[in-house]
């Protein structure tokens, strides 16, 4: 996407901070470009196009430092943006710690931007009305509009429960988890429909529930991005990615409450975006919290579902950061080469991985990434810690952030969600976050959650409205098992977690 | 500078541009153009060593069709580009068939940072539509020293925002409206454009409270002030802070403040331009104890100029930086469970954000989507209880002269006496229900079409006496009053705050300090179990920022309140 011209004008830009008056500095030009096409209730609701283009500048002025963005980027009114930003930055204090990176660990093999394999040509194949299909096909409503069948669970849950759970099968139409790949009856809106045998729980209530769809909102989008770093320093360095994305919230509604669920999947090829799975992973999971209620107040094996448990991982990464260990403002202080977790917690970065979404060559310096281990066994090996920081610090420069983290699984490989349901017996499945937060300084957290109540290994019934609450540290060393089941569309690759003797309140 | 200079187009360029978005059979077309300057110095290790600022500039241009909304935007103002993206909206929401609305808008790096360009594409955030369904948060002053790790502060202590701002509302102005445009307004009356070129005065178009206030003038404009004045007091800031509490470790402290120039044009020849100005102080102080360490995060954010630099808001934040630590170093976990709640007055207005706001926001009603749905004109709450959505409150947050629909601001009650009396209503939803629009259309930049947001939003004083009064009338509860973050499920109602501190209630006192927890409630419910209310309604002035779909700068208030029954995060 970026031109030689852009390029060109990069340099430029470059040159005219140094003409200004800036000893170093550091450019970075980003483009991208979106298209969007949302449904609501099985039709075409929104259809949007995003072209963006803006450049920022890291300027370093007679000993002192400013940041600076604009996105008026024709000749004249950027000449003077330059002017006026490195005028700005004399304003400052001096700050001897501010520097580009050493070049020596810049990133040198990120050329062309698509080394990585991140870009799919088929984006600029795809027409209005082909991007229109694919959200028409992947909405549940729409797909019954327009004939598609859906597949429809018919077997009764606790049946299905027994053969799926000895025989572990991840490929099984049935799982112990409404949420997985249950699809219920499907109703018109507005029209009564049986909840669907298939969702109901081992301890069915009494009575057949009832629910309507009230809304169904679904969103595909497709994204170039494009990016490029250059410095004084001689630094230049490009990354490309596409993106494909589905994502789809539906409410139904049963005895008068309403339920929501949803369910998204990215990817940065087409062919790698399963938008038609998503519609029936959303309706289930809307349908399997009707009868939703808090469970009874006290301790819990909590088992968090992989597709929200980075949830319980970046607050140890933001911990790590040099930003907030310069700072004190970490529950990980002086934590480098300690054990402080437990022997099952590895936590590697993998930015590097050709064709996986969210690798990068290069932080926003432009410092090369690299394979390393961030906890590994329960030892804290890295802090993040970027030019700045590390003269500040007097600590060795590393990376500015982790790229793309990875949970290993523990204590073996292979487990999924069902099997670790299994080997913790009892206590609540956690699938869903509302709200909380946590102290960055201790480490205390207090999240609302929803999820499922589950005994001998097996769901019993939908929880909401309750909360989850304890501190990192303590719960980290209460770890029963990491699984295999991350998710790839994301950025970190945390799989399904579980923990002994959570408090949860209801 | 003059408003049409300033975007570099003419009278008949945005006529001739309304015209090209209606070619199609549209029948509303407006025109949103944004030229805004964001500023920062960022004050760390006793240094004011790091500042910057950042330019967005552009028009978006949206055309309605009934309900159906097409979107495009420029970021230039060139009359092609911007006829290019009015036939762009203009033919998609006039397109037969499948397709409903089409909007332009921009990618989701440049707006919550400030820093453009910082944010990898989508893919690992998930659309957009799930990303936010309605949250708040206030600040956190380490966020803007670090724009490139903004992307990850999942945990509500989060970024500042990239403060949109704006001041000076001055004039409407109808220059030409449009043959067949109409939209209704006023209780359902359409209003239709004069469809004639002559330049007049509006007079009558909006009812609602419009003596053309300037609810945020900029006395002394940032753009104007001497800078160096804000390093001095950034580190007036510190020292006295430093001054007050032997134990601090760390100070860090931001200035933000931002100016957005704003004039908007629509289909029946209205011409509104608004000058924001939006200025944000954010402090955060780590404090050590023995071996323990805390923090405390205090902050103001108010719609106004330069002069908000003084005394008083010095005075503040410094003292409320060192507020209540000796509480905080005794704080403990309580132990969870559901009991009574007495929320003190300010910050608590985030139950209100959470529990109700959003909920009565139009377009989830008009989806079906919200647990308030069809419960127009029932009781909610107890009689006496009135509660609102402001936008016309001086220099708040939340304060809009017009809303990014060029509706002007107004003060909206959604419960009148306990009964449900109004949504939030931007121009689609209030032609959908046919009453006037609320002035709640509202738009993080000329990148996004406006939705109902909240403005200020808060309850009236109530007849219960005092904070005291609630706490005494408690045996056994919690009283909480200073707050992070919240968030609401819109159809389940469910909704969470997160408490950064207060004290347990016993016996009808405050006894043991508590902190860092979350509370969980069900709105209806949670409405419905309001039992008393106190005389004592403060507005928080804190650097509030609501996250549904779009960020927006928002406010909330509330006296203090007793409710029966709310689930307390514990041990």
């Amino acid at each position: 996407m970026i031109t030689d011209k852009e390029l060109s004008f990069v340099r430029e830009a470059l040159e005219s901070a140094r003409d200004a008056g800036a000893q170093q500095a550091r450019a970075t030009l980003s483009v991208s470009e979106e298209d969007l096409v949302a449904t609501l209730d099985g039709e075409v609701d929104r259809v949007t196009h995003c072209a963006d283009r803006s450049l920022a500048l890291a300027l370093f002025v007679d000993g002192r430092f400013g940041s600076y963005s604009t996105n008026k980027l024709d000749p004249a009114s950027l000449q003077g943006f330059i002017r006026q930003a490195v005028a700005a930055t004399r304003m400052v204090a001096e700050d001897p710690c501010r520097a580009l990176p050493d070049p020596a660990r810049c990133c040198h093999d990120a050329i062309s931007g698509d080394e990585l394999g991140l870009v799919d040509s088929a984006r600029g194949q795809l027409t209005p009305a082909a991007r229109q299909q694919i959200a028409l096909e992947a909405s549940v409503m729409g797909s019954t509009q327009h004939g598609t069948s859906l597949p429809v669970a018919t077997q009764p849950r606790g049946e299905s429960q027994e053969s799926d759970n000895f025989a572990g099968s991840q490929n099984s139409p049935i799982s112990s988890d409404p949420t997985t790949d249950v699809v219920p009856p499907l109703p018109s809106r507005g029209r009564q429909a049986p909840a669907g045998a298939a969702l109901q729980p081992a301890t069915a209530p009494s009575g057949e529930a009832e629910y309507q769809i009230v809304s169904e909102e679904g969103e595909y989008s497709d994204s170039v991005y494009d990016t490029v770093v250059m410095d004084t320093n001689g630094l230049c360095c490009r990354h490309s990615e596409s993106s494909f994305d589905y994502g789809v919230e539906i409410t139904v509604e049963s005895d008068g409450q309403k339920y929501s669920g949803y369910w998204w999947d990215a990817s940065s090829r087409l062919a790698g975006l399963d938008a038609a799975g998503c519609g029936r992973r959303a309706l289930a999971r809307a349908v399997s919290q009707i009868g939703s209620a808090p469970a009874p107040t006290g301790k819990y094996t909590a088992v968090i579902d992989a597709e929200i448990a980075s949830k319980m991982v970046s607050p140890l990464l933001r911990a790590l950061s040099g930003y907030s260990i310069q700072q004190n403002n970490s529950f990980l202080m002086d934590s480098l080469g300690k054990q402080l977790f437990p022997e099952g917690l590895t936590i590697m970065d993998l930015p590097r991985i050709p064709g996986q979404t969210c690798s990068k060559f290069f932080d926003s310096e432009g410092v090369a990434t690299r394979k390393a281990p961030i906890i590994e066994h329960g030892l804290v090996r890295e802090y993040f810690i970027n030019t700045y920081m590390a003269n500040k610090m007097q600590l060795a420069p590393t990376i500015e952030d982790a790229t793309r983290p990875k949970v290993l699984p523990w204590p073996e490989a292979g487990l999924d969600r069902d099997a670790i349901l299994r080997r913790c017996g009892s206590g609540i499945l956690v699938t869903g976050f509302n709200g909380g937060n946590s102290n960055p300084v201790t480490g205390d957290f207090s999240y609302g959650i929803e999820g499922y109540l589950f005994e001998d290994g097996r769901v019993v019934r939908p929880v909401s409205e309750m909360l989850m609450t304890g501190n990192f540290l303590s719960l980290w060393a209460r770890l029963l098992a990491a699984g295999d089941d991350a998710r790839p569309c994301q950025t970190k690759l945390v799989p399904t977690l579980a923990f002994a003797e959570v408090d949860f309140s209801g | 500078m003059k408003i049409f200079d300033r975007f570099g187009v003419t009278e008949e360029q945005l006529r001739a541009l309304v015209a090209e978005g209606l070619r199609d059979g549209g029948d509303w077309c407006d025109l949103y153009f944004e030229d805004t300057a964001y500023h920062d110095l960022l004050l760390r290790d006793g240094v004011v060593g790091s500042g910057g600022y950042h330019v967005d500039f552009g028009c978006g241009i949206r055309v309605l069709k009934g309900e159906k909304t097409g979107y495009a935007y420029a970021e230039t103002t060139d009359f092609a580009s911007l006829k290019s993206a009015a036939r762009a909206a203009g033919s998609i929401a006039s397109a037969a068939g499948a397709v409903a609305s089409a909007s332009l808008h921009g990618s989701q790096g440049l707006q919550t940072s400030g820093v453009a360009g910082t944010l990898p594409p989508t893919a690992s955030a998930g659309p957009s539509l799930l990303r936010s369904r309605g949250w708040l948060r206030s600040s956190d002053p380490t966020a803007a020293s670090t724009p490139q790790t903004m992307a990850d502060t999942a945990d509500g202590l989060s970024c500042i925002q990239a403060s949109k701002t704006v001041a000076a509302p001055k004039t409407i102005l109808k220059i030409g409206g449009f043959p067949g445009a109409e939209i209704l307004v006023n209780g359902g009356d359409p209003l239709r454009s004069s469809g004639g070129d002559e330049r007049s005065e509006v007079l009558s178009a909006w009812s609602t409270g419009w003596p053309g206030a300037d609810y945020y003038p900029e006395l002394e404009p940032w753009e104007k002030a001497e800078k160096a004045d804000f390093v001095g007091f950034l580190q007036r800031i510190e020292s006295g802070i430093r001054a007050r509490d032997s134990r601090v470790l760390k100070v860090v402290a931001i200035l933000s403040y931002s100016v957005s120039d704003v004039m908007m044009f629509n289909s029946l020849g209205e011409l509104t331009q608004d000058h924001r100005p939006l200025g944000s102080l954010s402090v955060q102080v780590i404090f050590r104890q023995g071996d323990r360490t805390e923090n405390n995060i205090v902050s103001r954010s108010l719609r106004m100029g330069a002069e908000m630099i003084g005394e008083e808001v010095l005075e503040d934040l410094v003292s409320r930086a060192v507020e209540g630590m000796d509480a905080r170093f005794e704080a403990r976990r309580p132990k969870g469970g559901q009991m009574s709640v007495v929320m003190g007055a300010g910050a608590s207005g985030i139950l209100l954000h959470e529990a109700m706001g959003h909920a009565f926001e139009a377009d989830f009603n008009r989806k079906g989507q919200s647990v308030f749905t069809d419960r127009m004109g029932q009781r909610i709450c107890r009689p006496g209880i009135n509660i609102l959505d402001d936008g016309t409150l001086p220099r708040s947050r939340g304060a809009c002269n017009f809303d990014d629909e060029g509706v002007p601001g107004q003060k909206t009650y959604m419960v009148t006496d306990g009964v449900l009396t109004s949504y939030l209503h931007d121009r689609i939803s209030a032609g959908y229900y046919g009453v006037a629009p609320t002035g709640n259309g509202r738009r993080e930049s000329f990148r996004y079409n406006p939705i109902p947001r909240m403005r200020a939003t808060y309850m009236e004083s109530g007849p219960d006496g005092t904070r005291e009064d609630l706490i005494g009338s408690v045996k056994k509860g919690i009283y909480v009053d200073q707050f992070a973050n919240g968030q609401v499920k819109i159809g389940e109602g469910d909704f969470t705050f997160f408490v950064k501190s207060g004290f347990l209630i016993e016996g009808g006192r405050l006894t043991m300090p508590v902190k860092d927890i979350n509370i969980i409630g069900n709105g209806p419910q949670a409405l419905a179990d309001i039992v008393a209310v106190a005389g004592d309604l403060k507005i928080d002035e804190g650097t509030w920022t609501c996250g549904k779909e779009q960020s927006v700068a928002v406010s909330c208030g509330i006296p203090s309140v007793l409710i029966r029954s709310l689930t307390v995060g514990g041990e």
